[in-house]
């Protein structure tokens, strides 16, 4: 069972020891936290770490923790900090679970004698016989299938997400019938490795001050106008409206970044929307759909998932989407699901937009 | 199936004889010694007579003898206030320690090296547990030197024979402290017959209750305190003092020292035991310093292919409580700075330490053996396998 020292993989340990399963609880030490002095933040930290080992004892079960700091330098943030480099927008949360989380926690788990793996995400798992599949949580405000698309399907058939057909809500009423030490602890928002929610600070660190995507640029319109300056195209984001300056008679939206030029792309609203999406790094989750196929597609978490046209060409995905969205953000997960928006496909990251128009 | 505890360098239970003698000091004997009226009279007579059993088990002077919070806070005590002393009298100070000592000592000896007019030297000790003494001397002749050195190392046993090396220390002028934390009650520990003019214990590691310890100041050497804030303990460690701590500390230090010789007769048989059957049954393990001189509650052993901490967790699971080293240093999966400076960076082999201890049976050795041979075997496989 993966232990944040937060709520719900607490109750989810909880859930678990009352079905009569023999659990171990495991927190994943990500990186090192004596580096960053503010660990009030809620998951992870080493907060986190002595709430799970509370909730454990609470529980009577085991638990160890897990150096994985090494990896998840490598292969989270420093691919955080690249993708930020290269004027895309990563999500490290994606990352670490196809990346590292879970596979290190099959094969400690392996190690320990484990059969299955649990964690505290907000998604349901259905086994069958011939196939394993992740289905939205129950609750849909918390729903977390968006974060999960990059696990290997081979996977997924060992995987286990006890709170998945519960609501926040409940979650927090097990809690606090349980009488876990953690029933009133504010939920996690930030990226866990970056505590003060400054990722620029981070940036700054590791790629070093003069780099260009710390660098002033042009605020420029599609037409090549300039129309202002920025301080590093590595603070912004597609869609983002904030820091772009008055003066317009309409308000200005970040349309594209192009790391090359350090130009940061501006425009109304109505420019914001595309309908082709190109996906890079696509994962299946129960075999590939047919090409031409319709799936509904989710393009960032919060976002509603949208039906879209899929197919393929080598090793790139195109989505026709039916309806134009905004703010498509190179960088984030196109998740696929099923055409009932109950099942998770697939997914991949979206490689670039534009409008079919 | 019985749980086995096999960390008894990380801690102890706290033993009946020192519970019992700790007790009326808890509650109806809980007066504060520096008060004049009967109950503090009552403390402070508990707490000098703690002091004085201390004294006449380790042969020293009671006024030698200082209570502390522990073994880290003496540490601390000694190095750190030792050469502040030093530094407020003299421009130029060399600290030296051995490349495998106790953070307690390195971290402390880490600050000093920053002032001014200080150097740090830091001994090498062979694969075979041999300490340069050779640079010792260098570093003793140089002028005024505060050398800080374990008597038996925490992760792996190692006795440093320290009677010698204090005597080199004295005769040229230097000031010598050791962390005996790992000593007392596992090896003869005669301060007298040695020139030691500073010396930490601990009592959790011997039976005694956590934060509690001494260190012993030889008359005449001199340390600036590290708090500030009373007359206790000469004013060097101020601070109500914890009087049922203290009587404990002494209760078990003196029963650890009285029953050192049987105690270590008994484990010295248990731990071959547990060695020679590990060496026999699985190929890829050998014994960290097998052959130097090692107190015997340590086992340290290093095996090939197997993960440090799938390995310990795998253990547990069997109810069997090994550590990786020090305790003091879990949480963080480095290999030890122990296991590094004896055997270099590339060394990659994952080191369990087994610590034994009094109530420690045969029955234990041999369900460790058994549990520790399957695991290892069952997580070859699975290594093999990925």
């Amino acid at each position: 069972m993966a232990m944040s020292g937060g709520v719900d993989s607490s109750v989810a340990a909880a859930l678990l020891v009352e079905q009569g399963h023999d659990v171990v609880g495991v927190t994943m030490k990500t990186f090192c936290y004596s580096e960053t002095p503010d660990h009030s933040k809620t998951c992870c930290g080493l907060d986190g770490i002595s709430d799970a080992k509370r909730v454990t004892a609470a529980l009577g079960i085991p638990h160890y923790v897990f150096d994985v700091e090494e990896a998840f330098d490598r292969d989270v943030i420093d691919d955080f900090v690249t993708q930020y480099a290269e004027g895309r927008t990563p999500n490290p949360c994606v990352r670490c679970n196809g990346y590292t989380k879970f596979r290190d926690l099959l094969s400690r788990g392996r190690s320990l004698g484990c059969d299955l793996i649990a964690s505290g995400h907000y998604v349901q798992i259905e086994h069958t016989h011939s196939q394993s599949r992740i289905l939205r949580g129950q609750d849909k405000q918390k729903d977390q299938s968006y974060f999960l698309w990059a696990l290997p399907d081979e996977m997924l058939k060992s995987l286990l997400f006890p709170i998945g057909s519960l609501t926040k809500e409940q979650v927090r009423e097990h809690a606090h019938t349980q009488g876990l030490v953690n029933a009133n602890k504010p939920e996690s928002q930030e990226i866990c490795f970056v505590p003060t929610g400054n990722y620029r600070d981070l940036l700054r660190e590791r790629l070093g001050k003069v780099h260009p995507a710390l660098q002033p640029g042009y605020l420029v319109r599609r037409s090549g106008e300039i129309v202002g300056e920025h301080n590093g195209y590595a603070g912004f984001t597609i869609g983002q409206r904030k820091g772009l300056g008055g003066g317009s008679s309409e308000p200005m939206f970040v349309l594209s970044i192009n790391p090359d030029t350090k130009e940061v792309i501006v425009g109304t609203r109505a420019e914001l929307f595309d309908d082709i999406v190109i996906i890079s790094g696509l994962n299946w989750l129960g075999g590939p759909i047919e090409d031409g196929a319709t799936a509904l597609v989710q393009l960032r978490y919060r976002a509603p998932a949208v039906p879209a046209l899929v197919s393929r060409e080598e090793d790139q995905v195109i989505l026709k989407l039916q309806e134009a969205q905004p703010a498509v953000t190179p960088g984030q997960s196109a998740v696929l699901f099923d055409q009932e928006n109950r099942c998770l496909i697939g997914g991949g990251t979206i490689a670039s937009a534009h409008s079919s128009d | 199936m019985k749980a086995v505890y096999l960390d008894h360098a990380a801690t102890t239970p706290i033993r009946n004889e020192v519970r019992e003698a700790m007790e009326p000091y808890l509650s109806e004997s809980f007066g504060n010694p520096s008060s004049l009226h009967r109950w503090g009279r009552e403390a402070s007579a508990a707490l000098e007579n703690a002091r004085a059993t201390v004294a006449e088990t380790l042969s020293v002077s009671p006024q030698e003898i200082y209570f502390t919070r522990g073994g880290t806070e003496s540490d601390n005590l000694a190095v750190l206030g030792c050469c502040r002393f030093m530094k407020a009298h003299k421009k130029q100070l060399t600290l030296v320690v051995s490349a495998i000592e106790h953070s307690a000592v390195l971290d402390p000896a880490k600050l000093v090296r920053e002032w001014q007019g200080v150097e740090l030297v830091t001994l090498p000790v062979s694969q075979d547990g041999v300490l340069d003494q050779e640079l010792l001397k260098l570093a003793l002749e140089s002028g005024p030197t505060v050398v800080s050195l374990l008597w038996v190392n925490n992760e792996t046993g190692l006795v440093f024979p320290i009677a010698e090396i204090s005597g080199l220390v004295n005769e040229l002028g230097g000031t010598m402290h050791t962390d005996a934390v790992q000593a007392v009650g596992k090896i003869p520990v005669h301060v007298k017959e040695t020139s030691i003019h500073l010396l930490t214990a601990s009592g959790h590691k011997i039976y005694g209750p956590k934060g509690t310890g001494i260190l012993f100041v030889r008359s005449g050497v001199d340390l600036v305190p590290l708090i500030h804030g009373g007359g206790q303990e000469q004013a060097l460690r101020p601070g109500t003092e914890d009087v049922a701590g203290a009587v404990g500390f002494a209760c078990s230090l003196q029963l650890a020292i009285e029953e050192q010789q049987q105690s270590c007769k008994k484990l010295t048989e248990l731990r071959s035991v547990l060695e020679r059957r590990l060496l026999e049954l699985i190929p890829g393990l050998s014994i960290n310093l097998q052959d130097a001189e090692r107190a015997s509650h340590i086992s340290s052993i290093a095996i090939d292919d197997v993960d440090r901490e799938d390995l310990l967790a795998a253990l547990d699971l069997e109810g069997i409580a090994a550590s990786g080293g020090s305790a003091c240093e879990s949480g963080s999966t480095q290999t030890s700075h122990v296991i590094t400076a004896l055997y270099g960076e590339e060394h990659s082999a994952a080191t369990v330490r087994f610590s034994l201890g009094i109530e420690t049976t045969e029955q234990d050795i041999e369900q460790t053996i058994l549990k520790f041979t399957s695991i290892v075997t069952r997580l070859r496989k699975l290594g093999v396998a990925s």
